[in-house]
């Protein structure tokens, strides 16, 4: 199993979210995060924003499922500018459900 | 070394707080955030077996901006986001079957939304403090 990190643009995430939820992929966890990339930030004029508003979706998904959920997520969050995000995947070893103690490795 | 992510219900989370302190595993990072699972966050399909536990936690319910578009769509059920509480933790490998055990027996309620426990590797800790690295890090003073 893998754990998916995408950082997306606010105004993306509805529809990231619905194009996941529609090929199969509901369960995430969402949080909203400040950051900069390696552009430093944004600046329009003399205005440097340092941090921009992003938010954070959490996905832990199986091997197999995985390039299908990166790619779906490029596919909507792109709109091809600076601050369209970052996408990151690390192993997860054991994942386990709280409720019925069912153990997924 | 292992990293431990608990999703867990927001009310359970100083009992099990105090729970993980009992284990010797107090340290952590702590966020709220939202979420759902494979239900879709739906849970009043589970509602008539025990309406008291959720009577806590349903008005905090908020209906997602997809809600309002999957209406239309091929969804049926209300998507919905449920607030959590996420604990992170960085734990020498003795300590996380402890964890896990003390997380579970405080969280377990049998219904939808008790949480998820996911375990990732670590590669390497570093105090900051006192540059101490690997599991020392993590259990030197």
């Amino acid at each position: 199993m893998k754990l998916v990190r995408a950082f997306i643009r606010p105004e993306k995430e509805q529809e990231v979210v619905l194009a996941l939820e529609g090929s199969g992929f509901p369960a995430l966890t969402k949080m909203s995060a400040m950051g900069r990339g390696k552009q430093k930030g944004l600046r329009v004029g003399d205005i440097v924003y340092e941090e921009l508003p992003k938010v954070l979706l959490l996905m832990v998904v199986k091997d197999e499922d995985l390039s299908k959920v990166e790619s779906i997520i490029l596919e909507h969050a792109r709109t091809g500018n600076i601050g369209d995000g970052k996408v990151f995947v690390s192993p997860v070893e054991k994942s386990i459900t709280i409720r019925t103690g069912e153990v997924e490795l | 070394m292992k990293e431990i992510w608990a999703i867990i219900r927001r009310e359970k989370y100083t009992e099990t707080k105090r729970a993980l302190d009992k284990v010797g595993c107090g340290a952590m990072s702590i966020h709220s955030v939202w979420g759902r699972g494979k239900q879709r966050g739906f849970i009043m399909s589970d509602a008539e077996s025990e309406l008291a536990l959720y009577a806590t936690s349903a008005p905090k319910l908020v209906p997602t901006p997809s809600y309002l578009v999957a209406e239309g769509a091929t969804i049926t059920k209300p998507v919905v986001y449920v607030p959590k509480k996420l604990l992170v933790m960085v734990l020498p490998d003795d300590k996380v079957e402890k964890a896990i055990e003390a997380i579970i027996e405080v969280n377990r309620t049998g219904h939808y939304g008790d949480g998820k426990i996911f375990v990732l590797p670590v590669e390497d800790a570093i105090t900051v403090r006192t540059g101490e690295r690997g599991e020392e890090a993590l259990t030197g003073g």
